[in-house]
């Protein structure tokens, strides 16, 4: 095909969204409204995913050192701590911090800390975080190969929740994600059928004279193409105004962000490009491929 | 040229639209085809056209073969055949320029030779002063011209005219059959689709009556 019947096809494209501008209006608005739903429904399940990785990152495994472990021990515990890949943080916790700390908490036993004396009776230890909850048998165990450990304390029974509650979030979000999808792709593609049906006549006296399937379907693609641009910008528009006064108000109280371990809802400055983007890309795939698609009944003339 | 042999049409309704019909229409012929309704004149428009296949039988139209031919190949053939429309098929948001013109964009024809030869083809059908009048500002019969001047800017071996005068009142008609015998005498086989029996009468030559899809009658009137 030569450019400038190419460049004649996208001006028919292009064109043909003003001369059937009823049916495009309808097609934008059913295509806007169906990536808003996506949209949206992406956000508040990255927004609780972001929840629950604040609160994994609260875990902690104490590992208890024995007695005779000297000083050189302890350095090269940590460093073959630091060589295990899932975890994230360590920090040294000798046993006098421990003693000092145990004193200050319990105000009222003094003759039980004066009869201990000076000397602290708790172990030295490590308080590691773990990056993935997930894999946590196994760094446990890889923790439990070292000598000079007296006790590993780790929190099963939170592991084992938020294991769970992970992926139940999951296997929810891709569900509904998947049904929101094919909703709205069957509801986009009626939008365009409907859209096409009305110039089935065209279509079919394209065919008669001589024209080729893809001279008749490339102005229907350039047609979705732009109508899903536009609906993407549009959704993106919306998305971002409401998503940052949302945000704004759930972030003027920090208490429950703090409680639940979390920084607050993800912000609209980080992910702006990847909504614009998004948005305009997803508008107009589904658009194109969704009128290309409605046109192929009638190209079998 | 054009050769049906022994050609049958059987829809899936189990209708019999077409029954052992043998037809050779050779090149540069003016061919009437007449019946009644019902008597396989479309069907024989579509499968000139390579719109459905026979059932039964070979057909030969332009030097394609079209028993073998793949529909999606079916333009090629298209290209050759020009097709005039009792209801004359004109896209309704172009004016009469842009319709006669899409046929040339379609087969990639050179910018230059579509500035040429669409006003040059306009003109011949004597509508050089509605080339950018809408279907929808023209009477009927400019409508028809305008479809015949889409037909003919292609230069086609053949042109199927299928009832082009069934919505035009008899001055129309005669002018209609005028253009399309004029066109004929210019080497362009013409085959003309009606159910007027009058129109036969009063132009004559060779006539091809179907019936109950069946050729009948095939002469010089």
């Amino acid at each position: 095909m030569k450019i400038s019947s190419v460049n004649y096809l996208f001006k028919q494209g292009v064109r043909n969204i003003w001369t059937n501008r009823i049916m495009s209006a309808a097609s934008f608005c059913i295509l806007m409204v169906s990536l808003l739903l996506i949209g949206f429904t992406t956000l508040f399940i990255a927004n609780i995913n972001l929840i629950i990785g604040g609160i994994e990152n609260k875990n902690e495994v104490i590992i208890f050192l024995n007695d005779d472990v000297d000083d050189e021990r302890i350095a090269q515990m940590e460093v073959t701590l630091r060589n295990v890949d899932n975890i994230s943080e360590i920090l040294f916790y000798s046993k006098e911090e421990a003693f000092s700390d145990m004193k200050a908490d319990i105000s009222d036993a003094d003759e039980l800390f004066e009869y201990l004396g000076d000397e602290s009776p708790l172990p030295d230890s490590f308080r590691v975080k773990v990056e993935n909850i997930e894999e946590m048998s196994a760094t446990l165990m890889e923790i439990n190969r070292m000598d000079g450990i007296y006790r590993v304390k780790a929190p099963n029974d939170f592991v084992n929740i938020l294991t769970e509650l992970k992926s139940f979030v999951s296997i929810i979000s891709a569900a509904i994600l998947i049904a929101l999808v094919i909703v709205s792709l069957v509801i986009i593609s009626n939008a365009e059928r409907a859209s096409v049906e009305m110039r089935k006549r065209e279509i079919e006296i394209m065919k008669y004279v001589g024209a080729t399937n893809s001279f008749v379907k490339i102005p229907f693609f350039v047609e979705g193409m732009v109508l899903g641009i536009f609906a993407g910008a549009a959704a993106a528009a919306i998305t971002i105004v409401c998503y940052s006064r949302i945000g704004d108000v759930l972030m003027s109280d920090t208490t429950i962000w703090t409680a639940l371990g979390a920084a607050g809802v993800i912000s609209t400055e980080s992910v702006i490009w990847k909504i614009i983007f998004g948005y305009i890309a997803a508008g107009a795939v589904i658009s194109a491929i969704g009128t290309v698609m409605s046109t192929r009944k009638y190209v079998k003339v | 040229m054009v050769e049906l042999r022994n050609v049958s049409v059987t829809y899936s309704n189990g209708v019999d639209a077409l029954n052992d019909v043998n037809i050779k229409i050779k090149d540069g012929e003016f061919v009437f085809v007449v019946g009644k309704s019902g008597a396989g004149k479309s069907t024989f428009i579509r499968l000139l056209l390579k719109e459905i296949n026979p059932t039964k039988g070979r057909i030969q139209v332009n030097g394609f073969n079209l028993t073998k031919m793949k529909k999606s190949r079916a333009y090629k053939l298209r290209r050759t055949i020009g097709c005039v429309f009792q209801d004359f098929k004109l896209i309704e948001n172009m004016d009469v320029y842009d319709n006669v013109a899409f046929v040339l964009r379609c087969i990639d024809a050179p910018k230059r030779y579509i500035r040429q030869r669409v006003p040059y083809v306009i003109d011949l059908v004597g509508l050089k002063d509605k080339a950018h009048c809408k279907p929808d500002e023209l009477s009927g019969g400019e409508k028809q011209r305008a479809a015949i001047a889409r037909a003919l800017v292609n230069d086609p071996q053949l042109i199927i005219a299928d009832e082009p005068t069934g919505n035009l009142d008899p001055g129309l008609t005669r002018d209609i059959v005028d253009l399309l015998k004029a066109i004929n005498n210019c080497g362009t086989t013409v085959i003309m689709v009606t159910h007027e029996h009058e129109i036969v009468q009063e132009f004559g030559g060779r006539t091809i009556t179907m019936q109950d899809g069946r050729v009948v009658f095939d002469d010089i009137i």
